[in-house]
């Protein structure tokens, strides 16, 4: 059974039928055709479907759908301008720090959560604010490092 | 997420809205969401398969805190997040406890997960109610029969993954009572990684008179010790009277002994949690000790 949702995703309104049980991650992924938030674990423990709800990280695949009527979502897609990268993209580039890519949408959603409440965190700081994020190649460091870099250009 | 039986998602406007809505559909089934981050948990398990009807009660007006001489009362659909910047959690040695146990999980569980909620799932596993249990929280309840009732948490908790509520109820916040005097509170959950649920958790509430004599102590523990989260009688008469010295604890942590029948499963055995619940139990009761001003 479906029903009609308005969702504000990364600037662009979309009114859409959706259905009663659907995730906000399906609906990002199947209906807006966004795939920057990825299905990883589906039970809210990998971080990989990391998304913003009105400016806060939340798993996108726990939730449903339809408790959002009337939200601004952004994915990963919606932190670039254009063609210009956002300063914590550009450090994850900058830094290395992807391997298979599979988490590194989820890991910098969480990263922007992280600087936008402590803009300058320590190596603890970031280990805690990507604690909700699992990287199964990388070992992490390179994503501290990134979290790092970007935190000293901003 | 698969409902197969669900006919209707509601978002209530208003606490009444919610209630009506529970009152019309006792014939069905209908379960109540606040922030949601437990139900896959629940469905993974096939608990929700006979779902029909889901309230959002997110808009429902449930995310007021009071924050006075009486303590805290925090609404229904108030996140962690929201809890972790009221300055008495972060300032106050007597709800340093809850803090403690806010600090765990990841941001995007912190943006996400209620107080009402985390109550309501009366889940073993998790980290909050037993920092509540500590701080002799209190469940506010309206709708249904009774209309409005307030319930004790350890009465609240009325089983695994089963709470207290009749039908046409809900929970719409959660109040924990300012302690007088000089006491402190602290928490601590071990866990197998940073984002997994808890082996065993402990939290405890202690004060303290001029003599530096305990005059009440509160040891609930938690992750699987008991099919709820519960409180430890043992400890609790041991340590009151007492002064708290090395010993004491120690003699208190092993009590708890008494009040917990851990189960097995893929984090741990029975055996293990029993052993280190004594650990993680005296552990807290220190931290919470070294808080006493």
């Amino acid at each position: 059974m479906k029903k009609m949702l308005t969702l504000e995703v990364n600037g662009d309104v979309h009114e859409l039928a959706v259905e009663l049980d659907a995730t906000l991650l399906r609906v990002l992924r199947d209906q807006i055709g966004l795939n920057g938030p990825k299905k990883g674990c589906d039970s809210g423990g990998c971080g990989c479907c990391t998304v913003h709800v009105d400016g806060k990280a939340v798993y996108s695949c726990v939730c449903y759908a339809h408790s959002f009527d009337g939200v601004k979502v952004t994915t990963a897609e919606g932190l670039s301008s254009g063609e210009e990268l956002h300063p914590i993209q550009a450090a994850f580039v900058d830094a290395g720090a992807v391997q298979c890519g599979y988490c590194t949408c989820g890991m910098m959603m969480a990263a922007k959560q992280l600087l936008d409440e402590c803009p300058r965190p320590d190596e603890e700081q970031i280990r805690h604010g990507i604690s909700g994020n699992l990287c199964r190649c990388t070992g992490y460091a390179k994503i501290v490092d990134a979290v790092k870099l970007a935190s000293e250009r901003s | 997420m698969a409902l197969y039986k669900l006919k209707e998602f509601h978002a209530p406007k208003n606490m009444q809205e919610a209630i009506n809505i529970l009152g019309k559909s006792q014939e069905a089934e209908i379960l109540v969401l606040a922030g949601g981050t437990f139900l896959h948990g629940l469905e993974a398990r096939g608990l929700l398969s006979d779902v029909e009807e889901l309230v959002d009660i997110r808009k429902a007006g449930l995310d007021a805190i009071r924050d006075d001489d009486r303590g805290l009362l925090i609404g229904a659909t108030v996140t962690f997040s929201q809890i972790q910047t009221l300055p008495s959690v972060q300032r106050t040695p007597w709800l340093a406890g809850l803090s403690d146990a806010l600090a765990y999980p990841p941001v995007q569980i912190r943006n996400t997960a209620t107080i009402g909620g985390c109550v309501s799932a009366s889940c073993p596993f998790f980290d909050v109610p037993t920092a509540l249990l500590a701080l002799g929280a209190t469940v506010m309840v309206k709708g249904g029969e009774a209309g409005e009732r307030q319930l004790a948490l350890p009465d609240f908790l009325a089983g695994l993954f089963v709470n207290s509520l009749e039908p046409g109820e809900l929970v719409t916040a959660v109040a924990i009572p300012k302690c007088p005097g000089n006491g402190a509170s602290a928490f601590i959950k071990l866990e197998g990684n940073a984002n997994d649920l808890a082996i065993v958790n402990a939290a405890a509430y202690l004060s303290v008179d001029s003599q530096k004599t305990c005059t009440e102590a509160y040891v609930a523990l938690g992750g699987g010790v008991a099919e709820t989260a519960v409180l430890s009688d043992a400890a609790r008469q041991i340590l009151i009277g007492s002064k708290l010295d090395a010993a004491t604890l120690q003699t208190a942590s092993e009590a708890v002994t008494a009040d917990i029948s851990p189960m097995s499963d893929h984090r741990a055995s029975a055996e293990y949690r029993g052993a280190v619940a004594k650990v993680i139990v005296r552990r807290t009761l220190e931290r919470a000790i070294a808080r006493l001003a």
